[in-house]
């Protein structure tokens, strides 16, 4: 069959009538987004793919508005371990990351401390002037999910 | 701050709910005829007067379908086809993805062919996703048309037409308008074959609506 290829469904308490696929395929991302359907789908292909059935991991918690903002603490789990807390921070109003980058560093400095990157997220470092969609929410969901897959135990940032 | 919804419910567990209470329409009840171009206006005419959406004139629609197999790596299944719509005169609109089954006619008791059929709105760059999963590409057409509803039911009077490679004009494929009377409905809602049934006898005069086996025009010869 060649080279292994990733196929990743994602789905987000926000927008619940979606299904997020992205597939990794190489060093390209194609994603999709569609109805919840796809779900069916997916399990319809499964007797042509392996399904890595033992690798879901959710981000669950609760989620407070303040203002403009939306705060989403979420813990994240991986077959039931506990892998560790992620923090998402939506400010709501703006759809550019170059234009609120510097206001959610603040306000998670607030929450965090000092420790709070410089950088923006790797995923927005190419799109910081383009027009913020839910699948960009999606990506970081996804870069986080990733590196606590490869940690044993818990992830500490 | 205020925090709402502290448990929200999982994808999956609504899928499974959804599953479980049998509302998901995943079967598609379907009839097709085809008639000349000759008699298409008088079947258009008989249709606006018997259908629900024709206060704003005529709905037109005008589709590309590309449709892709999926073979098994160990040969054992049969290929999967998955067919992918777009429409050529709203190009905003969202990809369809396509899944159907193999199509069950029954026996004559059973009023339409009944198969499975997932209908799923699509957005992004579904054709490379399609491509990197190794879905082939098997054909494609572009189709052309009238949309009508009755109820639950959809009805389509449209013409497929060849891919033109280069910017001429699409050549279509017969003489004839396709006609297609289908519902898509959960499992088990086999009263609706029954209404179809009799919605197609309302149009016999003008054309026939069948449950046509694909597999018996296979073997016939092409003239």
């Amino acid at each position: 069959m060649g080279t292994t290829k990733t196929v990743h469904i994602l789905h987000n308490s926000e927008q619940p009538a979606s299904v997020f696929s992205i597939l990794e395929s190489g060093t390209k991302n194609i994603h999709v987004i569609a109805d919840g359907l796809f779900d069916l789908l997916m399990m319809k292909l499964s007797q042509h793919y392996t399904s890595k059935k033992q690798t879901k991991i959710e981000s669950k918690g609760p989620r407070f508005e303040l203002g403009d903002f939306c705060v989403k603490l979420g813990s994240v789990t991986m077959n039931q371990n506990f892998k560790g807390i992620l923090i998402e921070v939506e400010y709501r109003p703006c759809v550019m990351a170059n234009a609120v980058w510097g206001l959610l560093r603040e306000f998670l400095q607030g929450l965090l401390g000092p420790t709070v990157p410089v950088q923006p997220p790797q995923h927005l470092m190419s799109r910081m002037n383009e027009i913020y969609t839910p699948i960009d929410t999606i990506y970081q969901y996804l870069e986080h999910f990733s590196a606590y897959r490869k940690v044993t135990g818990m992830r500490n940032n | 701050m205020s925090a709402a919804n502290l448990a929200p419910i999982t994808a999956t567990d609504s899928l499974s709910q959804a599953l479980k209470a049998n509302i998901i329409p995943n079967q598609e009840y379907l009839l097709q005829g085809s008639v000349l171009d000759s008699a298409v206006e008088v079947l258009l005419h008989r249709l606006r007067g018997l259908c629900d959406n024709v206060d704003a004139g005529t709905e037109t629609f005008d589709d590309q379908e590309v449709c892709f197999s999926l073979r098994d790596p160990n040969q054992q299944a049969a290929p999967l086809m998955l067919r992918v719509r777009k429409a050529l005169d709203a190009r905003d609109m969202p990809f369809q993805l396509r899944y159907i089954g193999q199509p069950d006619l029954g026996d004559k008791s059973r009023p339409t062919v009944v198969r499975s059929s997932l209908d799923i709105a699509c957005s992004g760059m579904l054709i490379e996703f399609l491509n990197e999963l190794g879905c082939r590409i098997e054909f494609e057409y572009s189709v052309k048309g009238y949309m009508f509803r009755k109820g639950r039911m959809k009805i389509t009077v449209s013409k497929v037409f060849k891919i033109s490679q280069s910017s001429m004009s699409p050549e279509p494929i017969s003489q004839s308008y396709l006609v297609e009377l289908s519902v898509l409905a959960p499992q088990g809602q086999d009263a609706i074959g029954e209404d179809m049934r009799a919605f197609a006898d309302q149009l016999r005069p003008l054309v026939q609506l069948d449950k046509i086996d694909y597999k018996r025009l296979g073997h016939m010869s092409v003239t």
